[in-house]
């Protein structure tokens, strides 16, 4: 388990981070989500004991050392590779450094090219490759070595869907072999469909924490997904609702006022008939998101 | 880059020889004369640079105007006295002035003792030269000439390895310098771990550049003492060659060595000093620098090894490996002296190594635009 504790960072006079806790527990994945600027990238550069802060950081038991490197997968934000070098040699050079020999990792390196569709063979050049595909070279770079520690800042950044998708089932399958697993993203959709919890930064300041629906249900179940015959100015009428957002067709997002205004609000637009949509939910992590983004631009 | 300098000597050799090749003709001169014993007795004696083929003044004229020939001579007799004529292009070398005009006074001689009807008595009394001899402490003069040699050359090499590496290593450096190879490289190794395999690399590299001189030089004097040109001018100075090369395969290798490796480590600090890798080919500079002002500052002191600064100089690393070698090679110094500076050298490059290796992740890591001199004294203040 990665333990972090009361972790704080200052540059100078600016606020990095601020008394940040979480715990990271073997076989699950935790999202750090914040604005840019919020400290995901601090809080990873302290777990690797980039810079210097105050608190505690913990990995299964003891601070973080040399000795834990080998267990450790790294991608950071912007991607960086060797040029000159070959897929393979680039690959083989990165897993020695975790302890890997090339005996070990060359026989595996065809099957993560095709895992990850990887347009080129192991003996191309870096610098031959696209950009797309010097980033899928990375990410198997982080995951070859198989690490029980993977940090990955902002992984899915500049993927496309299908390739976003193929990352998704390698962070999957990691989490299944029990390794711990800290990534940062700007998209929510992401981060709800990997995440068994999440923590929100903002100017240092952890703002959210704790699992999805957690996170959600911290704000009430004050968003209505309807689908009806009804007009948008009836559905605004209706008792306690703020705001009548179409979705496309007849279908509707009401957002309320109070979520115990529900029952009365579905009897309403039923009358006792079938209606075909009628979902009442806690707002998504995108519009939680933006909500507390929000907070302090006010 | 290893293999320019016996790139630069083969071209020279070509050059040299293709140029030798194409003017040889142009430098000759032919010899006419009317007196055949006369032209024979002048090829007998200088049978080098001379057309045997022409023997008329019209040839010659017409080989002068194809550009075959540089000029000729003409040599006649009238009253007995011997006269030599030279046509050419240009003036006479002061070689062949000199072999025409010691050959004209050796037949007028023999012209003259015939007329005279001299006993071979008297012949041989007028034939009689002073002498002069000159008597060199040879052993003395090999010694310094040895010393001087050395010198030169051990402090050349120390110089230009220096500099080429200094500069090589201090833009490897910097170009990585806020990189992200480097956050993923330190979530893998120590700083100072690939501090110091880094360090070692480019020492390998100089190491195979060092053997492969040694190798070439090696190979380039078996060649010399096989040839035929040149081997007489070894044996000659045999003696010589052995000093200088006792000077260089002793102590003073590993100095240049233990030189080269400060540098080295120097340079890369400036390296990871500078704000950005985009700064690379400034990071050499105060190396470079430091480098030149140790050489530079040899100069003055060449013949006064017992100055005081000297003393002090050949135990400071980073200047030492200049000025010990200079103080070896010139007997100055005890083997306990030696030592002693080589350990203070060994010692300040460990020391310097661990303080560089523990300063590197921050160094390396850090994207700020910081001129090198801050990053230079934050580095100092958070030591």
């Amino acid at each position: 388990m990665l333990s972090i504790q009361h972790i704080s960072k200052h540059f100078e006079t600016v606020k990095a981070l601020n008394d940040v806790s979480f715990d990271v527990p073997n076989g699950q994945i935790l999202g750090l989500i914040g604005q840019n600027g919020a400290g995901k990238s601090t809080t990873f550069h302290s777990i690797l004991n980039f810079i210097q802060y105050e608190g505690q950081i913990q990995w299964q038991g003891h601070s973080l050392s040399a000795d834990d490197f080998n267990q450790i997968g790294y991608l950071p934000e912007e991607r960086s590779l060797m040029t000159k070098l070959t897929i393979e040699q680039q690959i083989i050079y990165l897993a020695r450094l975790k302890g890997k020999s090339a005996k070990e990792i060359r026989p595996q390196i065809d099957d993560w090219l095709t895992r990850f569709a990887v347009k080129g063979t192991r003996k191309s050049k870096i610098k031959d490759l696209s950009k797309g595909n010097q980033q899928k070279v990375q990410l198997i770079c982080t995951l070859i070595h198989e690490p029980t520690l993977l940090i990955l800042d902002e992984p899915f950044s500049g993927l496309d869907p299908v390739n976003a998708d193929l990352l998704k089932q390698a962070i999957l399958a990691a989490k299944d072999r029990g390794a711990a697993i800290i990534f940062s993203s700007h998209d929510m959709e992401n981060v709800s469909a990997l995440c068994d919890q999440l923590v929100m930064l903002r100017k240092g300041d952890v703002v959210l924490h704790g699992t999805l629906d957690e996170v959600r249900n911290q704000f009430g179940k004050s968003e209505l997904y309807v689908t009806t015959d009804w007009s948008q100015a009836q559905l605004a009428d209706l008792p306690h609702v703020q705001v009548v957002e179409s979705r496309h067709g007849r279908h509707y997002l009401l957002h309320l006022d109070d979520p115990a205004a529900g029952p009365a609000i579905f009897d309403a637009l039923t009358q006792g008939h079938y209606i075909e949509e009628f979902s009442q939910q806690p707002p998504s992590l995108d519009a939680i998101f933006r909500m507390k983004v929000g907070e302090t631009n006010v | 880059m290893i293999l320019g300098p016996f790139l630069m000597i083969g071209l020279t050799i070509g050059i040299s020889y293709v140029s030798a090749n194409s003017t040889s003709k142009s430098h000759e001169i032919a010899v006419i004369s009317d007196s055949q014993p006369m032209r024979q007795a002048y090829l007998q004696q200088n049978s080098d640079n001379v057309n045997r083929k022409i023997q008329t003044t019209k040839a010659a004229k017409a080989a002068m105007a194809d550009n075959q020939l540089a000029g000729y001579l003409t040599f006649d007799t009238s009253d007995q006295l011997v006269q030599g004529d030279y046509h050419g292009n240009n003036a006479m070398g002061s070689g062949l002035k000199a072999q025409v005009q010691n050959f004209l006074t050796g037949y007028q001689q023999v012209q003259n003792y015939q007329q005279a009807k001299l006993t071979p008595k008297q012949q041989k009394l007028l034939a009689r030269t002073p002498v002069l001899k000159t008597h060199i402490v040879s052993k003395n003069g090999t010694a310094n000439l040895a010393k001087i040699i050395s010198f030169w050359v051990l402090v050349t090499l120390i110089y230009i390895i220096l500099i080429t590496y200094s500069s090589i290593t201090a833009q490897e450096i910097a170009s990585e310098k806020g990189t992200k190879i480097m956050e993923i490289i330190f979530s893998s190794t120590t700083a100072t771990s690939y501090f110091v395999g880094k360090i070692l690399g480019i020492l390998l590299v100089i190491a195979t550049q060092i053997i492969i001189y040694l190798l070439g030089g090696w190979a380039g004097y078996a060649i010399a003492t096989r040839n035929a040109t040149v081997s007489p001018l070894i044996t000659q100075n045999q003696a010589l060659i052995d000093t200088v090369i006792h000077n260089l395969l002793s102590l003073n290798l590993l100095y240049l060595f233990l030189g080269v490796i400060i540098y080295t480590i120097l340079a890369a600090y400036s390296g990871a000093l500078v704000a950005r890798a985009e700064d690379a080919s400034k990071a050499a500079q105060p190396v470079i620098m430091l480098g030149m002002f140790g050489f530079f500052a040899t100069f003055p002191f060449q013949n006064n090894m017992d100055a005081f600064l000297v003393k002090i100089l050949s135990y400071v690393p980073f200047f030492s490996s200049y000025f010990m070698p200079m103080r070896i090679i010139n007997g100055h110094v005890g083997l306990g002296e030696q030592l002693s500076s080589l350990a203070v050298l060994v010692v300040a490059i460990a020391l310097f190594s661990i303080y560089i290796g523990k300063q590197y992740q921050r160094l390396m890591l850090q994207t700020d635009s910081q001129s090198l001199w801050q990053h230079l004294f934050h580095s100092i203040r958070h030591r």
